[in-house]
């Protein structure tokens, strides 16, 4: 067995690097150590990328023969109303979630950093939303928001108001997976916020107070200015886990659908990118245009991504 | 006098305004105890319970009946378990050559290790699926553990924190007593290290144990599924018919995070913090 | 405990190594498809009689361990995943018959029954019925389970205080137009607020398109969503959203639920097997429902199949099962236990059916049923039916629940149609 086990190792050694000074023999420890990564990244990360790229330019439904197909799924891609509608459909929730939380965060973590007692309590509370199973809280939270038995509806009517089908209106539904988003992060974000309060010198507050600034110029003079690495980090973080948002609308809707387990509700309105990936792919059995959709998905994200970057490199820039 | 009592109030309307917020993060808790302790008729009736009802047993009861629960969450104590402790292995000693040790290639290693971290999950998602047809490890755990068992995020998150937690003094002072690149790893940088690698665990406790998307389709024998899968099962086949029973076991899958939780919250709350700031 | 650079080392790569070969190991340990005695039959919840899947492990249980597992979901999806991933393939898998179509494609994933000797059942099941099973080059994948004769299923009570027709001939007779089913939709409204005759737009434009004879995609897989059967049923059920007549909630919700038990949906076009699906959703309901005639003509919706995977390694012992589970005794006890109507003729003297059933009031279904199984019009269905209706029922979906302009949407779903059908290569 040990006998056998040394092979791989050897193999490791001729991975791929410039020309060496010393000779691999030196360093082969040290490719050794980082080499399970680089082993599993190229059988279920760079060779599954390439495939897909060769996927997506043929049509296959994961049984029968492949076909060429060229550029047709990309040409299809491009027209496919669907694949826009879910970008849009993944930047209105994300944005309905993320700024409401980014808000409440910050105003949480700023009472959280006047408070003095019971500190370490109310974190605890804060963060527990975090580590919950989606797909229970989604099931629990799909109860709150039903038309006829929901909580958020009997609030409604206690109050004289209408109810809202919540997960049956293009709106309702955006609003009931972003609830769920914020619900889940606010604490978790409130308390990386309360972190970096926490480092801002208390000399500048008692400079502000002696220039006589109230509370609230205090907070856009100097803790504002003062958070925005912090904020930017909450901010882009929450962009590459908003844009792959998946289980949360898959959960919550999933019982609105008897003929697809993707669909995103009524109308599609809670089908993200990645919903309508799976959807095309696993309940068409379109292997191919699926690859086609996941590249479309790989674009939107990396020009985000560009985008993010240009708001930390402005950072530098002050 | 006045300014203490008006102080006082003041911390009153901020505690007050923060148990608000404490009692919106607990609620869908307590709105689970509810609905999993009523029938579906109870429920389904109006004006909404708001207070525990008494039929908890006979829902746990259907739910046993309906879903190998105990099974499930086995399985995903296999997964989660055993991602994690290849992660903080095969992590952590890439972190280390990182961290530590220069060699040839490793700028373009690094870099590359960044790029890995950016690229999204679902691209290789169908090749994946063939792949893993091929080797016959569709509706297997092998099929959810052995992708996960080293990650981009760990490494870099550990090289960081090996970066300064590690004294380079140290280092020197073993390779002086004739220590090896392993008893480096094992004996100077791993006891230094241990809080860093608790936070790296249970982070990925957690990600795992929530991971859903991939097990969904990977999973294909129903009877051998992880929790999230069968709650998402049970919820797609009885969500409409057996409303508190389903809500029984959504209530039942939060329990095994919050022990994790209760256990390392000190650890994930801090570190979660410094990791931003810095 | 000292650990050497090297032991180190090894335990790592083992750890490694273990883990890939415990993952092969287990997926040799469990090999597509049954081991010997292990014989796996995937279906849905109501897709077979639970006491005749009962009885099947029962009386085969001396040579087979049959194990029934019900799949939750979208149930297509799942079973093609699944033949995709190669491993945990079930040996006898339900197909429903809206989906059937669209597995005669891959009809190599199956067993071709003929092989097995099918032909000397065929006199016994419904000619139609037993035709829809079968591939374009002649091989039969789809064994008959039941067929999906469609009635109006409703709230007696419900109907009688709105001052409707409640009697079961009454409501036959009085509402037998969509017109009249309409109008009755509005008295009910206005009379008892708040209640609604259908859930949603859907079930007017699918019934009234599974009343014909014709679907999305014709022999000649040429597109004719766009054509009359279509546009009619199209203005049907957009004619249901203008008067008001339906709720804005989603089928099979537990929301639907909620509103059936509070008699706020007192009303629905059902096929048989949907009753089951009533009974099991709200049970407390019982003896509050009646069936009659659905307006205009019976429809078919759904009816399925069972077939046998290529995974299978006792082909015939699976067939015996299939065939006995599905002869019409059977049937019968399918019917009692999940509403599914028999596709045997045979069945349909037997006594079973001829019971009173309790939930309904006493009333004997199958005297309604049985009538409308009788008048169903055949269709053709093709493998493009699944992806080129979908569109048109999205669209009607937006009218209904969104409020979209009706004209708009038709041409949105008609560009829709046209781009998809150019894709899968179908003429239009």
């Amino acid at each position: 067995m040990a006998t056998a086990l040394e092979k791989p190792t050897v193999t490791v050694e001729s991975a791929p690097a410039p020309p060496p000074r010393k000779g691999f023999r030196a360093y082969w420890h040290l490719y050794a150590a980082i080499s399970p990564f680089y082993l599993l990244f190229i059988c279920f990360g760079l060779v599954p990328v390439g495939f897909s790229l060769y996927l997506s330019f043929h049509r296959w439904d994961g049984l029968g023969p492949m076909e060429w197909a060229g550029l047709s799924q990309y040409q299809y891609l491009l027209g496919d109303s669907d694949f826009w509608s879910s970008i849009g459909n993944t930047i209105v929730i994300w944005a309905l979630a993320t700024f409401p939380m980014i808000f409440l965060a910050m105003v949480t973590a700023v009472l959280l950093n006047s408070a003095v007692r019971f500190k370490n309590a109310y974190r605890f509370a804060y963060f527990l939303p975090n580590v919950t199973s989606v797909v229970a809280i989604a099931i629990i939270f799909g109860s709150v928001f039903s038309t006829n038995f929901g909580l958020v509806n009997a609030l409604l009517q206690a109050v004289g108001l209408d109810q809202v089908a919540w997960l049956n209106t293009p709106w309702g539904i955006k609003v009931a997976v972003a609830t769920l988003m914020t619900w889940q992060w606010t604490g978790y974000n409130a308390i990386i916020f309360l972190a970096g309060l926490q480092t801002i010198p208390g000399e500048l507050y008692e400079a502000a107070r002696m220039d006589g600034a109230g509370p609230v110029q205090t907070f856009f003079r100097i803790t504002l200015p003062m958070m925005r690495p912090v904020l930017l980090f909450v901010l882009v973080i929450s962009t590459v886990t908003g844009l792959q948002s998946f289980s949360e609308p898959q959960v919550l809707l999933q019982n609105t659908s008897n003929d697809s387990t993707f669909s995103g509700g009524p109308g599609h309105a809670g089908r993200t990118m990645v919903l309508y990936f799976f959807q095309q792919t696993f309940d068409n059995n379109d292997f191919g245009y699926g690859a086609a959709v996941a590249w479309g998905i790989f674009l939107v994200v990396v020009l985000f991504s560009i985008i993010n970057w240009r708001l930390v490199q402005r950072r530098g820039e002050d | 006098m006045a300014t203490i009592k008006g102080s006082r109030r003041r911390a009153l309307a901020l505690h007050a305004t923060l148990v608000v917020g404490v009692l919106l993060s607990a609620f869908p808790f307590y709105w689970a105890v509810i609905m999993s302790t009523h029938t579906s008729s109870e429920i389904f009736s109006y004006p909404p319970k708001l207070l525990p009802g008494t039929h908890f047993l006979d829902n746990l009861r259907h739910l046993l009946d309906a879903i190998d629960f105990y099974g499930s969450m086995a399985n995903s104590l296999l997964v989660a378990g055993s991602v994690t402790f290849l992660v903080l292995f095969f992590d952590s000693l890439a972190a280390f050559v990182f961290a530590k040790f220069p060699f040839p290639g490793k700028r373009f290693l690094f870099a590359s290790l960044m790029i890995i971290f950016m690229v999204p999950a679902q691209l290789a998602a169908i090749p994946q699926f063939v792949i893993m047809a091929k080797l016959g490890w569709i509706g297997s755990m092998t099929s959810l553990i052995v992708p996960a068992a080293a990650n981009a995020f760990g490494i870099f998150w550990m090289r960081q924190y090996m970066k300064s937690a590690i004294h380079d003094e140290l280092l020197d002072a073993s390779r002086i007593d004739g220590a090896n690149f392993l008893r480096q790893y094992w004996h100077v940088a791993l006891p230094v290290v241990r809080p860093g690698l608790a936070f790296l665990g249970i982070f990925t406790f957690m990600g795992q144990w929530n991971d859903y998307a991939w097990p969904l389709i990977a999973l294909t024998n129903p009877d051998n599924v992880t929790l999230q899968v069968a709650l998402s099962q049970l919820n797609g086949t009885h969500g409409t018919t057996d409303y508190g029973m389903v809500m029984t076991g959504a209530l039942l899958a939060l329990i095994p995070l919050l022990i994790v939780f209760a256990v390392g919250a000190r650890q994930i709350i801090g570190d979660l913090a410094k990791g931003a700031i810095k | 405990m000292r650990l050497s650079r090297r032991g180190l080392l090894r335990a790592g790569l083992a750890g490694t190594a273990a883990t890939a070969l415990g993952g092969l190991a287990s997926g040799c340990a469990v090999p597509t498809g049954s081991t010997g005695r292990n014989m796996v039959l995937w279906y849905w919840d109501g897709g077979l009689g639970d006491t005749v899947v009962e009885k099947a492990r029962a009386r085969y249980g001396g040579t087979v361990d049959l194990k029934a597992i019900k799949i939750g979901g979208y149930y297509r999806s799942k079973l093609i995943t699944t033949l995709a991933g190669r491993a945990h393939i079930p040996d006898v898998a339900g197909l429903k018959g809206e989906d059937m179509a669209s597995y005669l494609p891959n009809a190599d994933q199956f067993v071709d029954l003929r092989t097995l000797g099918a032909e000397k059942y065929r006199s016994r099941y419904l000619a139609w019925k037993w035709d829809q099973g079968i591939a374009d080059d002649g091989s039969m994948i789809g064994f008959p389970i039941d067929c999906g004769p469609v009635a109006h299923i409703y709230q007696y009570d419900v109907f009688r205080r709105a001052g409707l027709p409640y009697e079961p001939d009454d409501v036959s007779r009085e509402l037998d137009t969509w017109e009249k089913f309409f109008t009755a939709g509005e008295q009910l409204k206005r009379r008892i607020p708040g209640t609604y005759l259908l859930t949603d737009v859907n079930s007017v434009f699918e019934n009234a398109v599974q009343q014909g004879g014709k679907r999305y995609v014709d022999r000649d897989r040429h597109f004719i969503g766009d054509q009359e059967h279509i546009r009619a049923a199209w203005a049907l059920a957009v004619e249901a959203k203008r008067r008001g007549i339906v709720s804005d909630l989603v089928n099979g919700t537990p929301d639907q639920l909620s509103a059936l038990q509070d008699g706020k949906l007192p009303s629905q076009l059902g096929a048989s097997w949907a009753t089951s699906d009533i009974k099991n959703g709200v049970p407390k309901t019982k003896g509050r429902w009646r069936v009659a005639d659905m307006p205009v003509r019976p429809a078919n919706n759904g009816g399925s199949f069972l077939a046998i995977t290529k995974a299978c390694r006792e082909p015939e012992q699976a067939f015996r099962i299939i065939t006995w589970m599905l002869d019409a005794a059977n049937q019968a006890q399918g019917y009692v236990d999940a509403g599914l109507f028999p596709s045997t003729p045979a069945s349909y003297g037997l006594r079973q059916l001829r019971e009173p059933d309790e939930f309904f009031g006493g009333q004997v279904t199958m005297d309604v049923f049985g009538p409308a199984a009788q008048k169903i019009a055949v269709a053709y269905n093709s493998p493009y039916d699944v992806a080129l209706g979908q569109p048109i029922k999205d669209e009607i979906k937006n009218v209904g629940v969104l409020g979209k302009n009706p004209d708009q949407a038709w041409k949105d779903a008609m560009s829709t149609c046209r781009r998809i059908a150019d894709h899968l290569g179908v003429s239009h």
